[in-house]
């Protein structure tokens, strides 16, 4: 179909080195942390922090937790108490710091990014599109903008890419314990255990088999038993081990029903990006419970179908899941869809069959230019009400589900694509033959 | 000689009750104080003393009472008491803000607006101190026909060190607890006032309790009723009735001259007196350096105050005051509050704002305050951000004692609790930074854009005192102040929407799961666009 063709060639002309891209980048980036109070204005920004991933909200958990009081007592504070213990220990709280540690997660999930992306390609030295792949992740306005209003769900994307690149690099226990990690600090990422243990299982690793759909699929061999069992009994007792930190240091388990179930219960109906706030604000009171495991069972149900049709290639599963993350989950922010388009950089292979690219792209700048701007006319103008701001999620939601639709699909059609074009090489052949699903 | 002996059996027969039965008082007393602006304040009080009574101990709660026969103290109010087993009981019923600038202290302290009760309790009783609470709020709430059911568990919190007892307590060997709730938005009306006066042993019928018109009393710019219950351990159990109203002469009186009666300020006088009452008195008193002229005159005059008996008064009775100087500017000096508390909730934002509470202390000794402020889930505190300062600067050494108990959503209030040192002459300043909260539909109010009220906060002053000799600092405690109360405007969804977004995110979710599943179930296959007939094969 001439409609999928897209212009990837963009990138072929950039040729800086990634260190000098990733440097200037991140010298940029501290001076804007650093600029008259950037965070400050953006800390209250709902679309850039929910209330799990609120700077202000972990401070307010850090000063309690300091002065003896426990903070998962109240209604404010759902982070995980491993944040309290990194925070009140190892890293000195001031905003300072926050600035420079949020700017070097930045830098090092790009790299990361970076990393994944010369696994997948099988390659250790730069390539021509290292630079590209860092921008994507560096640049991108959806990441960019709340680690500047240094939203924890900003670390949760370097600990992502981390896992997901150890994993590429077959580096089994560090990929084990960053996803344990992630999976403590935010709870919802949970459908990426499945995806990262395959990628880790896989015989290829994380090299493209988009292509060819038949090769190494890993559920069919006795593989599965021999390597997953043992890598998820490996992935147990770090969460384990986690999980008991993080009794010890909130002195309890009370963290439990505030961190973990925070995201199946939604006790906090403050707006976001995602679509669970409205809904159980305007949700009847006697249907509330039955939703929620709806919409918790709905998030889960992806994991199984995606990580079976893409069990040639557990990293795309990795990609897609990251977009149902970043559409669904219970407490969203920029910054999730904002990890699915960047980490979609990683796969070039995909661009000339994506299904309705153009389409995307607009949703996305229509939803990207509505969500501020309903969020403070309804809240700090007055002006308009509720409505329009859950429109705009509507539309985000759109968009990002058409994203993640476009790659399912470019990755589903790359499959057959010696079938339709490979095989004729001319260009009228196109024209007679098209690719339909049956 | 039968029927004398017919009352003499009556008599012996009544006689063993007359004994057992503690014997009761009650007093009335009438007060007006004539304010600095023209206004009067007037205090009602209605006050029986259980003589020899002790609270019921709440250890026998589980077991059956015993009978209560009272010939003045209200049953009604007996009842309540005992089938809760409580100490202590403060409730009152306030409408709007009182100017403690214009009007200085009162006579009572509870002036916060809206609804307050507070209660001291012991524990040791079958069913919990909680559970004690809630039946006490909700037949308080049906004896004088108000929302006490309002003050429930989002309410309650137990500031022990703000509220203290009033009265003392009876040692049963448990500790006796409090339990403390406010609610701005409740309005006292005339619909509180009838059972309020039913509770009087001469009802409005006879004594000050004629004056009670409603009509004008919940016309005044400030109004409020009270009861007070405490044990004392040697009188015994006293009930207060107050009511307090701030009226303003002017607004009656067709001359420029500023002058009451009862007869303007009530449209009523007193008829008779209540021939029940052990002490029955009126005292009117004036700012100093001001001059009055009142008929008839009072049968004692000391310090500005006039005192009656109204015992000895000509009935029916109503009073004439004139002033014959010029009003003075100046508050009388005994009841001038040592601090001036402003409290706002600022930020143009339905999602964040900021708290900022400012202490102003005009005289020339420095004043220790504690400060409470209960605040329901709705608008939750960043207690990081909590700052003092002092004339602009800020100093986080004014503060100290900060106690804090987050607020659990849809649950019980948090509470800040601390103390501010304010230095002569000086303005303190704490801001602190709040977040509002999100409700679903179902929590607002049928008119949730009018937004909601927040409780007062509470101030207790403390004169600091160095004694000249010593050069030892002592702490004067004055009686407790009440902030204003805030109204926070919370973000509210559309109410018409339940539906349609039940509807649109479940019609999305399904388009969305099923795009996926359709792509994830089919198989791609190539087809030939030359000849239809061909494709339509398998």
């Amino acid at each position: 179909m001439s409609a999928t063709t897209r212009t990837t060639t963009t990138t072929k002309g950039l040729g800086v080195s990634l260190g000098a891209t990733l440097s200037t980048i991140t010298a940029l980036r501290i001076c804007l942390a650093f600029t008259k109070d950037v965070s400050t204005y953006l800390q209250y920004e709902q679309l850039l922090s929910s209330p799990l991933t609120s700077y202000t909200r972990l401070q307010e958990g850090l000063f309690l937790f300091n002065h003896d009081v426990d903070p998962y007592s109240g209604g404010l504070f759902y982070h995980s108490p491993l944040y309290l213990s990194i925070f009140s220990t190892i890293i000195p709280n001031s905003r300072f710091i926050a600035s420079l540690l949020w700017t070097f997660a930045d830098a090092l999930g790009a790299w990361a990014l970076v990393q994944i992306w010369r696994a997948r390609q099988g390659v250790s030295s730069p390539t021509s599109r290292d630079s590209l792949v860092a921008v994507s992740y560096l640049l991108n306005p959806y990441t960019l903008l709340p680690s500047l209003a240094l939203s924890t769900s900003s670390l949760e994307n370097t600990l992502t890419l981390l896992a997901i690149m150890l994993a590429s690099q077959r580096l089994h226990s560090p990929s084990l314990l960053a996803l344990a990690l992630l999976i403590t600090l935010n709870p919802s990422s949970i459908l990426l255990l499945a995806p990262v243990l395959l990628l880790l299982a896989h015989p290829t690793g994380p090299k493209s088999n988009l292509a060819s759909p038949s090769t190494g699929s890993v559920l069919t061999t006795p593989l599965l038993k021999k390597t997953v069992l043992p890598l998820f009994a490996e992935f147990f007792a770090y969460i384990a081990v986690l999980v008991g930190a993080s009794a010890l240091t909130s002195g309890g388990w009370s963290w439990v029903g505030q961190n973990v179930f925070a995201g199946v219960l939604l006790p906090d109906l403050t707006p976001n990006t995602g679509l669970w706030w409205y809904f159980f604000t305007e949700m009847f009171d006697h249907f509330r419970p039955f939703f929620l495991m709806v919409f918790t069972m709905h998030l889960l149900i992806y994991i199984a179908p995606i990580c079976v049709k893409f069990q040639h290639d557990p990293l795309f599963a990795t990609l897609l899941l990251q977009g149902i993350l970043g559409t669904f989950k219970a407490y969203p922010t920029l910054a999730d869809p904002g990890l699915f388009i960047a980490m979609v950089s990683v796969f070039p292979e995909i661009y000339s069959h994506l299904r309705h690219p153009i389409v995307t792209t607009l949703l996305h700048i229509h939803a990207a230019l509505l969500l501020p701007l309903f969020n403070h006319l309804w809240l700090a103008h007055g002006a308009g009400n509720a409505n329009f701001f859950y429109a705009s999620t509507l539309v985000f939601a759109c968009a990002n589900g058409a994203g993640v639709l476009d790659c399912l699909w470019a990755g589903l059609r790359v499959g057959i694509e010696k079938l339709s074009t490979g095989e004729k090489a001319s260009e009228d052949v196109e024209e007679e033959w098209t690719v339909v699903q049956e | 000689m039968k029927s004398l002996c017919f009352t003499a059996l009556i008599l012996s027969l009544i006689t063993p009750a007359w004994t057992t039965t503690p014997t009761e008082q009650f007093y009335e007393e009438l007060s007006f104080r004539n304010l600095k602006d023209g206004r009067v304040a007037t205090r009602f009080s209605f006050k029986t003393v259980l003589n020899g009574s002790v609270p019921r101990d709440p250890s026998t709660l589980g077991q059956e009472d015993q009978s209560q026969h009272y010939r003045l103290f209200p049953l009604a109010m007996g009842q309540i008491l005992r089938e809760y087993a409580l100490t202590e009981l403060h409730l009152t019923l306030n409408a709007g803000n009182w100017d403690y600038d214009r009007w200085g202290y009162l006579d009572e302290p509870s002036v916060g607006t809206g609804a307050e009760l507070w209660t001291w309790m012991a524990d040791g009783a079958p069913s919990s101190i909680d559970e004690r609470w809630e039946g006490t709020r909700n037949a308080l709430g049906g004896l004088f026909c108000s929302s006490l059911g309002g003050l429930n568990d989002k309410r309650t919190t137990s500031p022990e060190s703000v509220f203290r007892p009033e009265g003392d307590l009876p040692d049963w060997g448990k500790p006796h607890r409090l339990r403390h709730a406010s609610l701005a938005s409740e309005n006292v009306c005339t619909e509180n006032l009838t059972p309020f006066i039913k509770l009087l042993p001469c009802k409005a019928l006879s004594g000050i309790a004629t004056l009670l018109n409603p009509h004008r009393l919940f016309d005044a710019d400030w109004h409020g009723l009270g009861v007070h219950v405490v044990w004392n351990e040697h009188t015994g159990v006293e009930i207060s009735l107050v009511i307090q109203a701030v009226l303003n002469p002017f607004r009656f009186s067709q001359e420029k001259t500023i002058e009451w009666s009862f007869n303007s300020l009530f449209k009523k006088q007193v008829e008779r007196q209540c021939p029940i009452a052990s002490a029955s008195t009126l005292s009117v008193s004036f700012p100093a350096g001001e001059s009055w002229s009142l008929e008839p005159q009072g049968s004692k005059s000391e310090g500005g105050v006039s005192l009656y008996d109204l015992a000895q008064a000509q009935y029916p009775f109503d009073l004439q005051a004139k002033a014959s100087t010029d009003l003075s500017t100046s508050v009388h000096e005994d009841f001038k509050p040592p601090l001036r508390v402003q409290r706002a909730l600022n930020g143009p934002s339905q999602a964040y704002g900021r708290l900022s509470v400012s202490f102003s202390n005009t005289g020339a000794a420095p004043v220790q305050a504690l400060y409470l402020e209960t605040m329901p889930w709705l608008v939750q505190f960043y207690l990081h951000t909590l700052t003092a300062s002092a004339n602009g600067t800020e100093n986080g050494e004014l503060l100290s004692h900060i106690q804090y108990t987050p607020a659990v959503p849809h649950g019980k209030p948090a509470t800040v609790q601390l103390e501010v040192h304010v230095p002569a002459y000086t303005e303190v300043l704490l801001t602190m930074e709040v977040a509002k909260s999100f409700l679903r539909y179902t929590d607002h109010p049928p008119d949730a854009q009018r937004g909601w009220d927040l409780p007062p906060a509470v101030v207790i002053p403390f004169l600091v005192e160095q004694n000249s000799s010593s050069n030892a600092i002592s702490l004067r405690k004055l009686p407790r102040m009440y902030t204003n109360s805030l109204l926070v405007d919370l973000a509210t969804p559309d109410f018409s929407m339940p539906y349609n977004v039940i509807i649109f995110t479940c019609s999305l979710i399904a388009f969305l799961f099923g795009s996926v599943f359709n792509m994830l179930t089919r198989n791609f296959v190539v087809v030939s666009l030359k000849d239809d007939s061909e494709t339509e094969k398998p």
